[in-house]
């Protein structure tokens, strides 16, 4: 890990002193485990980068504060965020050529307790599908066969249960919205919560309005998630969100056959393009 | 006096015939103050529980008044400030400080709000001293201490097996007269602790005095993602927006928590917005904390409870802003 380390603060140094990239976005260190995302400008700040096992912050979303960049950005990223850049370049947010993909073959992450975080035992691609430049060897993907366990229980529930099972999820949320900040794949201009004078959400904070939110959102970004697991990481309540976005997942597989998003660019999102063959089940 | 932890249940058993007791538990997975006698288990751990107790008092959503139109006119008008007596049981210092802030918003400086008052006012407090600190506490370094706050109603001691109790107003004499039945005389010592996480907050209300246009604020909040976590976990954090449901004739105004991190926050009328980048907002919850609202109170708005500390997803992290503030010259 610390050899990756060295090699990141070794390029970063080099991409800025050659003004390949106007700045760096990685991890840093924070109060106690924490590796908050950082920004680095300058070469002689290349030491504050870290690589470890605490690196958790997707960084992809970052790049929606600098559409019109003076210089690429250069940005670190893992499967996860390289996913999340390719979410953002298919959907016309990023451009491809403003940024410099450093990539980081990941083993995973772990909490403060060193437990490996969820989001990363469920995770499909440790090697970044998309860089520019990569460091250190690949790493062995591992798969989730239990990707889809857990819908698949909760699809047996009777309606009133499965009503019952997300009222009750729905009720904890506290609306903080963090899901949606930390969402790669929401990235609508002015979300539907915040259209206050069309009124599609309401501002009380009940069980309803709070299903409103987190239905709509799930929906809205359906075949665009990339299981990053971030809405589910940073909810302050913890609610198990990647079970919403997991059968929403599952269901579109089986519409419109196997789709991954964020990672080949060449592949549109199955709800982004119209194929003759598509199901009719809607219309 | 002093009465046995083991009956404590007892206690809470015969107050919350007449009051709603809140207390630190853990409800379905969530860590909040919860009504005893409903489901869920008393959690008395070193960790702040999850959700501030300020709902109880301000809530995050909250009825104001009902009304009937008929074109222009209106037909039918009421007022909605519904209350009843509750305690606050096994508050923590810097949620005793919290109300106190909460307080001089809502009952001081010329204007009383009706619907906290009522609610303040059907309120009992009892702290609990802490025994143990989480990492993120960082209380006694704003004010406060994790040993217990002399304006709780009443203030309990931990001594291990027993809690000592000391009734510290009238109000709390009276609640603490009905458990006489359960108390002895007082054994044990009370152990003072100190928490582990300081910061230095001399002088620093002053300085970001002069600090309002200074380069840090666009350099700390580069990565805030302005989510509401550190504001509606924030036990003081008290702004509101008010708005209406309506259905036909009949309608509601309502008031709900809002968060200054939010982008529509300052949103005006025709679009304009003051706070229009992360800069400005994490600007004016920082200087909101530990600058406005010692000038205009003289406490600091941050209570150290740690609970942005250890939630905010991102470690946008005031303690370390503190640190950084004693550093930074103030003009750069
Ligand atoms: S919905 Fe959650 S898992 Fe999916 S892209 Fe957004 S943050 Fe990641
Ligand atoms: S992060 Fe969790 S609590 Fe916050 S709005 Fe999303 S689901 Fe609700
Ligand atoms: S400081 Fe942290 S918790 Fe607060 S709005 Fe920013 S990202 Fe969210
Ligand atoms: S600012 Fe953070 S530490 Fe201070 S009182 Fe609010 S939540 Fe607690």
């Amino acid at each position: 890990m610390s050899q990756m380390q060295e090699e990141l603060r070794q390029k970063a140094k080099e991409l800025l002193e050659k003004g390949e990239v106007r700045y760096i976005i990685g991890w840093g260190k924070g109060r106690f485990h924490h590796r908050p995302p950082i920004f680095i400008y300058q070469a002689e700040d290349v030491d504050k980068l870290v690589w470890d096992e605490y690196c958790v912050a997707n960084l992809g979303k970052y790049l929606l504060d600098d559409k019109f960049p003076e210089g690429k950005i250069g940005i670190c990223v893992r499967g996860c965020d390289s996913r999340a850049v390719v979410r953002l370049v298919q959907d016309k947010q990023v451009k491809r050529e403003d940024v410099c993909l450093i990539g980081l073959p990941c083993t995973g992450k772990v909490d403060q307790e060193g437990r490996e975080l969820v989001k990363c035992r469920d995770c499909m691609h440790r090697n970044p599908p998309v860089y520019d430049i990569v460091l250190g060897e690949p790493v062995e993907e591992k798969g989730n066969p239990d990707r889809f366990k857990r819908v698949e229980e909760l699809e047996k529930l009777s309606s009133d249960e499965k009503y019952e099972y997300w009222s009750n999820v729905f009720d904890k949320c506290i609306r903080c919205y963090a899901c949606r900040n930390v969402c790669p794949a929401c990235n609508c201009r002015e979300c539907f919560v915040d259209q206050y004078r069309v009124g599609w959400q309401g501002k009380q904070k009940n069980c309803m309005q709070n299903q409103i939110f987190g239905l709509t959102r799930a929906y809205h970004i359906a075949d665009r998630c990339i299981e990053c697991g971030e809405c589910e990481r940073v909810c302050p309540v913890g609610l198990p969100l990647m079970e919403l976005n997991r059968k929403l997942i599952k269901d579109l597989n089986s519409l419109f056959g196997p789709y991954e998003a964020g990672v080949n660019p060449d592949v549109k999102p199955p709800l982004g393009e119209y194929r003759l063959e598509d199901p009719e089940e809607y219309m | 006096m002093q009465f046995k932890k083991s009956d404590l249940p007892k206690i809470l058993d015969s107050m919350a015939k007449e009051a709603t007791v809140l207390a630190p538990m853990k409800v379905k997975g969530n860590s909040k103050f919860a009504p005893w006698g409903t489901e869920g288990e008393l959690d008395f751990g070193a960790q702040n529980v999850l959700l501030p107790p300020k709902d109880c008092l301000f809530p995050q959503t909250e009825k104001m008044y009902r009304f009937e139109t008929d074109g222009l006119k209106v037909n039918d008008f009421e007022v909605i400030n519904e209350s009843r007596p509750t305690v606050l049981f096994g508050l923590k210092g810097c949620d005793m400080q919290s109300i106190l802030c909460m307080d001089d918003v809502f009952l001081t400086k010329g204007y009383v709000d009706d619907f906290y008052k009522k609610k303040r006012d059907d309120l009992l407090t009892v702290c609990i001293n802490c025994t143990t600190v989480a990492k993120e506490c960082f209380c006694d370094s704003m004010g406060g201490s994790p040993n217990g706050h002399a304006a709780a109603d009443i203030q309990l001691y931990d001594l291990g097996e027993s809690y000592q109790v000391k009734a510290q107003t009238e109000k709390g004499q009276k609640a603490v007269d009905s458990w006489q039945q359960y108390c002895n005389k007082d054994e044990g010592e009370i152990k003072e602790i100190a928490c582990e996480l300081k910061v230095d907050m001399d002088g620093v209300p002053e300085k970001l005095a002069g600090m309002f246009e200074h380069p840090i604020w666009e350099e700390i909040s580069r990565k805030c993602v302005g989510c509401g976590i550190c504001t509606f976990l924030c036990p003081t954090c008290y702004c509101f927006d008010i708005d209406t449901t309506k259905d036909g004739a009949e309608g509601t105004k309502f008031r709900c928590w809002d968060s200054c991190m939010f982008s529509e926050y300052t949103r005006m009328a025709g679009g304009h917005n003051p706070r229009p980048s992360k800069k400005e907002r994490v600007r004016n919850r920082f200087l909101h904390k530990l600058e406005y609202f010692k000038e205009r109170y003289d406490k600091n708005l941050c209570v150290g409870c740690g609970r942005c500390v250890a939630k905010c997803p991102v470690n946008l992290d005031i303690t370390s802003f503190i640190d950084q503030v004693k550093e930074v010259a103030s003009h750069e």
